[in-house]
This record gives C-alpha cells, sequence and structure tokens, in this order.
C-alpha cells in the first residue's frame, strides 16, 4: 500500500539536485526513435533508439531520405500527403508509417515531425519524433476489418431485406387485386338472390335465399377488410375523407339496421346520442362499427344482447359496442388489434382476422384511439377521438 | 449547385489570359499557393478542387464518374467553358498532368500551352515499361490509406470543408490540408495509380513543358522522359528540386521554368 510521507519529512528531505538529466543520453536512448532531415529530406542524425529498432547503424542511414526507410505504401502516402502538410503548416501529428528494418521487417510506427524554420521561413531542419506503435495498429486494424465486414454483412441484409420486400409487396399486391375481382361476381349471386326472392312465395326457398344473402354481405365485408389491410400494407394507409357537415347518425343507425336484417335470431340495442358535428369519415367509421359488431355478434352468448352507443360530449367522439360472454384472455389482449388474429376457441365461427385491425386502423387515421376492457360481465371495445381534429 | 461551389473555384489576378491551376492526389489547391500568386499580375488565375478533394462539394461525388480520369477531364472541360477559357494555360500536377492532357484533346482550342508538373502516364510496371510500382504495390497503398484515415471525422468534415477561405492554420484545422473522404481518396487513388494513358499522349497537340524533380518516387527521371519522347515537341525540364511536389518545395524554381515557357 502506498503512503504518503509525512509533511514533515518531506520537508527535511527535498529531492536531490544532484541528480541531472544527460540530455545525450536523453536524445540518444530515449524510449523514442529520433530523426532529422535536412532541407533536402536527407537524414543527418538519429539517435541510438531508432537504430537499434532498424537493426542499422547510424552511417547506414545518414545521407537517405525518410522515404528508404517505408515501405512503397507509405513512400507514395508520405510524398502525396505528409510532405506537402509538413511544408504547408510546418508540423504533422499522429502519422501511421510503416519503417522496414535492415532485416526486412515491418516496424509500425507513429510519427510527429515538426520543421525547425529561420527567420526567413526557410526550412533549417525538419524533426521527427516516431513511437513503435505495433499493438496500436493491429488494434486499428482489427477495427478496419470489423467496419468493412458489418458493411458487408449489412449491404447483404439490405439486399435480403429489399427482395423481401418485393416478394411481400408482390402478394400482397396480388391480395389486393383478388379482392377487387372478387367483388363482380359477388355483385352477380346477390343481385340474383334479389331477383328470386322477389319472384318466389316459397318459404324455404325464401330462407335460402335469405341466407345467401346474409352471406354475401359477410364475404364483401371480408372482402373490403381484405382490401383494406392490402392497401395498407402497400403504403396508402386507411385514407379518410372527413366531413363534419354530413350527420353521422343515419350512416350507424344504417349498419345496425343491416346487422339486424342479416341476423334476424340477434338483439342489438343502439343507443345514439349525437348532438355535435363530428369530423370524421363517415364511411370508414360505419365500417369500424360493422366491424365491432360483427366482432360482438361472433364472440358474444347469442342469447344474449349486443349493445352499441355513440355520444358526443365535452369535444370528444365516443362509439362504443359492448357484448357478453367469455372475457378475452390476458394473452390474447396483447395481440387483438394485430392482423390475422383470430382467437383460439371457436375458430371456426371466425374470419380472417382482420376486422379488428382495420377498425384499430381507422381509429388510428382519425387520431383516435380503440380500446378494449373485458370482464366476466361484459367486453367493450371504445373508440374516443376528438370532435375536430 | 453551381460549378463554382462544386469545384470551390477560386479566380485571381488580371490578364486576359487564364491560367488553370490542378492539384494532384492528396492534397487541394493549397499545394498551388507560392506558385499560382507569381503569375496573377499577368493571368487571370483560376484553381479548383477537383471534386471529392478539399473545399468541393462531396454531394457532386459520384463513384462511377470518377472511377476513370475522362470524369475527371470531363469537369475540366465544363469549368473551362463555364469560365470562358480559351488559348488558356494549363499546369497539373501529378495526375492533373493526364487529367488536363485529356481535357485538352475534348477541347481544342482551350488550352494552349500545357504544364505538366511530376506527370507519368503509368505507374505500374508493364513490360519494358518501368512505372515504378507493381500491382500489389498499389494494392497496398489502398490498404494503408485506410490506417492514416482513423481520424477521419464526418462530423468534421463541414466544418473544414466548408471554411471557403481557409484561413491559415487554425488549431481546428491541423492536418486538415490533406484530409480526404477515406472512400474517396480510396477511389482516387485507385483511378491515379491504375491509369493508363501511354496512348493518349501522342494526341497532345499543344506546347508542352514537363517539370521534372530529381529523385522523385512517385514519377521517377525514366517516367518523366517516356512522357517526353511521347508528347511530339515538348520540352523537359529537371528541377534540382527533390520529391514529388517541387510547386511546396522549391516554388521559385517552378516559377521561373514557367515562365521561361510562357
Amino acid at each position: 500500500m502506498l503512503r504518503c510521507a509525512p509533511l514533515s519529512e518531506m520537508m527535511q528531505n527535498p529531492p536531490r539536485a544532484s541528480i541531472i538529466e544527460d540530455l545525450e543520453d536523453l536524445y540518444e536512448n530515449a524510449p523514442c526513435g529520433y530523426l532529422s532531415l535536412d532541407p533536402m529530406g536527407r537524414i543527418f542524425k538519429v539517435n541510438k533508439t531508432l537504430c537499434h529498432w532498424l537493426g542499422s547503424a547510424p552511417e547506414h542511414l545518414l545521407g537517405k531520405r525518410l522515404g528508404d526507410l517505408l515501405n512503397i505504401a507509405g513512400r507514395i502516402f508520405y510524398e502525396t500527403h505528409i510532405a506537402p502538410l509538413l511544408r504547408m503548416q510546418g508540423f504533422f501529428n499522429e502519422v501511421a508509417l510503416d519503417l522496414i528494418s535492415q532485416n526486412g521487417e515491418r516496424l509500425p510506427v507513429i510519427a510527429n515531425a515538426a520543421e525547425r524554420r529561420a527567420a526567413d521561413g526557410s526550412v533549417i531542419s525538419t524533426r521527427l519524433t516516431l513511437l513503435k506503435a505495433a499493438d496500436r495498429r493491429r488494434y486499428e486494424q482489427g477495427l478496419l476489418n470489423a467496419r468493412d465486414q458489418s458493411r458487408s454483412s449489412e449491404a447483404a441484409a439490405r439486399a435480403i431485406l429489399k427482395d423481401e420486400r418485393e416478394t411481400s409487396q408482390l402478394r400482397e399486391q396480388f391480395i389486393a387485386v383478388l379482392g377487387h375481382d372478387l367483388r363482380n361476381p359477388l355483385a352477380s349471386i346477390d343481385a340474383g338472390a334479389r331477383i328470386l326472392l322477389r319472384r318466389t312465395k316459397d318459404e324455404t326457398e325464401v330462407r335460402v335465399l335469405q341466407m345467401m344473402q346474409t352471406t354475401v354481405t359477410r364475404m364483401s365485408g371480408l372482402i373490403d377488410d381484405v382490401m383494406d389491410f392490402a392497401r395498407g400494407r402497400l403504403g396508402g394507409g386507411i385514407t379518410l375523407s372527413r366531413n363534419a357537415n354530413r350527420p353521422l347518425e343515419p350512416v350507424l343507425a344504417q349498419v345496425v339496421d343491416e346487422l339486424r336484417t342479416t341476423m334476424p335470431d340477434r338483439v342489438i340495442e343502439s343507443d345514439f346520442r349525437i348532438t355535435d358535428p363530428v369530423n370524421c369519415d363517415r364511411s370508414r367509421i360505419g365500417q369500424m362499427v360493422s366491424n365491432l359488431l360483427v366482432n360482438a355478434l361472433t364472440h358474444g352468448f347469442p342469447d344474449r344482447p349486443v349493445k352499441v352507443g355513440a355520444s358526443t360530449d365535452h369535444g370528444m367522439f365516443e362509439l362504443w359496442v359492448a357484448n357478453s360472454g367469455e372475457p378475452i384472455p390476458d394473452a390474447a389482449m396483447v395481440h387483438l388489434f394485430q392482423p390475422f388474429f383470430r382467437g383460439q376457441v371457436r375458430a371456426s365461427l371466425q374470419g380472417l382476422g382482420l376486422g379488428l385491425h382495420i377498425a384499430s386502423e381507422i381509429a388510428k387515421a382519425h387520431d383516435g384511439t380503440l380500446t378494449v376492457a373485458s370482464t366476466a360481465e361484459e367486453t367493450r371495445f371504445t373508440f374516443r377521438m376528438r370532435l375536430r381534429a | 449547385m453551381t460549378l463554382k461551389a462544386r469545384n470551390n473555384v477560386h479566380v485571381r489576378g488580371r490578364g486576359a489570359k487564364a491560367m488553370l491551376f490542378a492539384h494532384g492526389f492528396g492534397c487541394d489547391q493549397n499545394m498551388w499557393r507560392f506558385v499560382a500568386p507569381a503569375f496573377e499580375t499577368e493571368f487571370k488565375t483560376v484553381l479548383f478542387d477537383h471534386v471529392g478533394a478539399g473545399g468541393s462539394d462531396l454531394s457532386a461525388y459520384n463513384p462511377v464518374k470518377y472511377s476513370t480520369l475522362a470524369g475527371y477531364a470531363d469537369d475540366v472541360v465544363e469549368l473551362g467553358q463555364e469560365f470562358g477559357l480559351e488559348g488558356a494555360v494549363f499546369v497539373g500536377h501529378s495526375v492533373s498532368a493526364m487529367i488536363g492532357i485529356l481535357a485538352s484533346i475534348k477541347a481544342p482550342g482551350m488550352f494552349s500551352r500545357l504544364v505538366l508538373v511530376g506527370p507519368s502516364a503509368r505507374y505500374i510496371d508493364d513490360g519494358d515499361y518501368k512505372g515504378g510500382f507493381s500491382e500489389a504495390q498499389i494494392g497496398e497503398l489502398l490498404e494503408f490509406l485506410d490506417i492514416n484515415h482513423m481520424g477521419w471525422s464526418a462530423q468534421m468534415a463541414p466544418a473544414i470543408m466548408g471554411n471557403p477561405d481557409r484561413p491559415e492554420l487554425g488549431e481546428e484545422l491541423t492536418n486538415s490540408f490533406c484530409r480526404t473522404d477515406p472512400d474517396i481518396a480510396k477511389d482516387f487513388a485507385r483511378v491515379t495509380f491504375t491509369s493508363d494513358n501511354r496512348s493518349d499522349l501522342c494526341n497532345v497537340k499543344i506546347p508542352t513543358l514537363i517539370l521534372q524533380c530529381s529523385e522523385d518516387i512517385i514519377a521517377s527521371a525514366e517516367v518523366g522522359t517516356f512522357v517526353h519522347h511521347a508528347i511530339p515537341g515538348s520540352r523537359l525540364v529537371i528541377l534540382d528540386a527533390t520529391g514529388h511536389c517541387p510547386n511546396l518545395s522549391a516554388p521559385e524554381e517552378v516559377i521561373a521554368a514557367m515562365r521561361a515557357f510562357v
């Protein structure tokens, strides 16, 4: 353990003045190499340390140029970068050079240099200090290798990503086109069913045709979802055409009526109190409430009503859909709004798993929030947005 | 972006005739700071940085365009057109000697005289031709450049590059004269040291002065003599100056030789 000498002791034993630095020895045997160049760039003095490193006698080095001690790359670099730099600013610092020793070994060094100039600015000599830098060079080389490696692996990763993106874009374009093309045949089926409904009185036929219409409505909802999803993935996102001047309530009522018609055995209780204009895309909000209702009808107990409500209050618009049923498990909550997510139970009853995802995307597009609270009594989805953006 | 900004052009001096100074691989137009002023009384001097060097606009750097010396020569021709150069003197150091030759062939009339300081038509040995370097040695150089660019910082670049007047020797400018983006420096080294312009030399149609240093390890006397013999009617002057940059180490000698020629 180190201990400081007491102050009194230090006073009695001041540092001995008899040790004087031997400057000649300091120069010759310094822990660094010294080199002096004349104005023509020739070595006229060199210390023992450097001679020792190079394995050369001083007389072998005198008269040589610095370049003669360097590898070819170092020579080129010195002539093109370092010599001009030295001439322009009178010094250089921290230049990496490779000396070549008498027996051909490479000796990495870090060099500093300064010109000694006369009053008229002409060069008297140039002094160089050289420090061994083998470890440092190895370390730097390691850094450079790591950099090159990370560059090339990054480039490879980019290429893969680009490829994947293109593939996935193609796939999504395909989905969008497919969705679009499915609409026409579906419309034909719908029109056909309607014509037949007008003509027939047969009870069984009426029931079958009504079921067909329900299916058509459901299918076209699914197609809408798929196309919205593909559009979102393709970068278009959910686009809105907001209009605060047109009333929202009739749109919501129509969605509820349609579902009541297609599912006559289910009860949907609605409670709309929209007193202020809502600056929203009405058809998108309609799509959202439709998705939420279909979700509630799918997961709620069939013998219990599904409730839907909308209101404006304190500058906010709120829309909610609630059903009785098994509560949503915690594990499922996290993924609820992700695309293609379907609950584990009763998978056969469910669609593509896009409904809630699209609903949450519509909420986001309106700068609003779509949240869910699920207990044993009730599962309730609530959408909130500001009346004015 | 103007050409003036792209190439950090500085026009000085008086005179009907212009003298265009082009720097070589390594530094920038500062290379001419001891030479160009001597000609400002008789010439309009035009100094510039090649794209990628000094105060040029780095965003204009295009690795494809500048993968051949022709890309740099195109820039010289553009500058000549922009600044209305006719019958001008082209002064090119090192690799810019070849760039000037290409420009003079491409745009006849733009230059009436060429001054080539330390030219080499090819740096890599080829059969009987001794350029001075082997392919492996040039490869080693490209690697070596990386080691000395450890201190390069992209954040520092704008401060250094953006300084139009280059106030001398501020501490923050230490080592900055020859500081280049490492990737660009590598590219420039590659195009400089792997080019072969031997077949272009005989197409030079204007009076040409070759300034050859004694003991130049980049462009040896042999290489300079080759250029001299290949350019019809060229004049070769061997300087007492040693090294590769007489424009810095012996400006008076360079100025005197140029005066006798122009």
